[in-house]
């Protein structure tokens, strides 16, 4: 009985996971598209050491854009039985691209605002955040941070 | 080079599929190989668990003892029934360790054998019964799964449940969910279940004791049948059907055990012997005459 009652409020657990975290990514999704869509205009673009600099440069600054994200419980079992077999966890690519999508839209809309033309030298960097102390059993929550420099 | 503004692309770093389909096929991948890798471990430890010495199988009987609360350490019933229980050993078959009978203050009517040679009574039990032939025969089936090992086997068939369940990540993957609870597991390695075939070999193991006894199987059943009339009655359903759930169903059983009594030529009629302590109504007081 108890066992079947643990097992209930899993699968009660799995039914609420998959449609919020549904609902909410679908929602993320659209204010992506449509950020990205009006932000496009500024370039970024990536300079080596021995390029010369744009002329009729004023000013840089730094910008950073970071978010933190989750997966909902659904994605979590999924991925955990994936743990099992192996292979792609396909469940957890649109966290990714989401997080990565994201931060840069925050930086890039920050460098809008100073007055940026274009953005240099872009950067991203991934952290797995959440978890217990000790283990990242419970892992399912990431941070990206985008950063660069902001020309105009 | 003039920046010219493009189309964003889309699903580059997105797999497209059906979480639910994928969800359901890795479940279904994971709960068909554990069902494989745990039947297989299933009868390798119970292959292994056979040819465990009595030595061992001692200790870890102690073992399981220590986990056995409510039991009774002064009654006279005990040696009552321990003198019934070695009378059954008595003849020419080896018994590989030495039997212990430990009465238990339960008022489940169960009986249960533990490795080791631990027959445990429960004194709702002793209450039911109103022979000694009834009393006789459960016994005896007990004894009939200690001499076939059933009881280590199952241990050892539990023992790779419970490894698996903790190892395999499986409690981890229940303890997101905060459910990283093992005592159900636990529950599961010391409460003993055999399979429907150790069961009727235990049964018949038991008849044929009591044919050696009494020379007559006689109202040995009596307590099933009784147990049957009152579990139609459904009063004391919920005591009743532990027995059940850990035994095969009575009419079956007894159907079964009176073909296997007609074809071996038994005598299933016979008068009763009358259970020593029925004569004293306060078991603690009653001096028991030995045979």
């Amino acid at each position: 009985m108890d066992g079947l009652f643990e097992i209930l409020i899993v699968f009660i657990l799995l039914v609420i996971g998959y449609f919020s975290g549904n609902y909410l990514e679908k929602r993320h999704y659209k204010s992506i598209r449509e950020r990205e869509r009006q932000t496009r205009h500024i370039p970024i673009i990536t300079f080596g050491a021995k390029q010369f600099m744009l002329e009729n440069t004023q000013n840089t600054e730094l910008f950073i854009g970071s978010v933190v994200v989750s997966v909902d419980y659904f994605k979590r079992i999924s991925a955990s039985l994936r743990n099992l077999v192996g292979g792609r966890i396909m469940v957890y690519e649109t966290l990714l691209d989401r997080g990565r999508r994201e931060a840069l839209l925050r930086l890039k809309e920050n460098a809008i605002d100073w007055g940026a033309t274009q953005i240099i030298n872009v950067r991203l960097e991934t952290s797995a955040i959440g978890g217990r102390s000790g283990n990242n059993r419970g892992l399912g929550s990431i941070e990206v941070i985008a950063y660069g420099t902001g020309i105009k | 080079m003039k920046f010219v503004e493009k189309e964003i692309p889309e699903g580059i770093n997105v797999t497209p599929h059906n979480p639910l389909l994928n969800f359901a096929h890795l479940l279904g991948t994971v709960v068909v190989l554990s069902i494989v890798i745990f039947v297989a471990l299933g009868y390798i430890a119970e292959w292994l668990a056979s040819r465990l010495s009595p030595e061992t199988e001692g200790k870890i009987g102690q073992m399981l003892m220590h986990t056995v609360s409510e039991e009774i350490q002064e009654d006279s019933r005990i040696q009552y029934i321990e003198t019934l229980l070695h009378s059954l050993s008595e003849s020419e078959e080896k018994i590989r360790l030495p039997l212990t009978v430990h009465l238990i203050e339960d008022e489940v009517i169960n009986a249960a054998i533990m490795p080791g040679g631990h027959v445990l009574v429960h004194t709702a039990l002793l209450e039911k019964v109103e022979s000694e032939n009834e009393l006789v025969f459960i016994l005896a089936h007990e004894l009939g799964h200690f001499q076939a090992r059933d009881s280590i086997k199952s241990l050892g068939r539990s023992l790779v449940f419970v490894t698996a369940y903790l190892t395999l990540g499986i409690s981890s993957f229940l303890e997101w969910g905060g459910f990283g609870d093992v005592v159900p597991m636990t529950e599961q390695l010391a409460g003993l279940h055999y399979s429907r075939q150790q069961e009727k070999t235990a049964d018949i193991y038991a008849l044929s004791k009591m044919i050696k006894r009494y020379g007559h199987a006689g109202h040995s059943l009596d307590f099933f049948e009784r147990l049957d009339k009152e579990s139609e009655k459904s009063k004391q359903l919920e005591k009743v059907s532990q027995y059940f759930s850990t035994h095969p169903s009575n009419p079956s059983r007894i159907n079964y055990l009176n073909k296997t009594a007609a074809k071996n030529g038994w005598n299933m009629a016979g008068e009763t012997t009358s259970a020593k302590w029925l004569q004293c109504p306060d078991m603690k007081e009653c001096k028991l005459a030995t045979d």
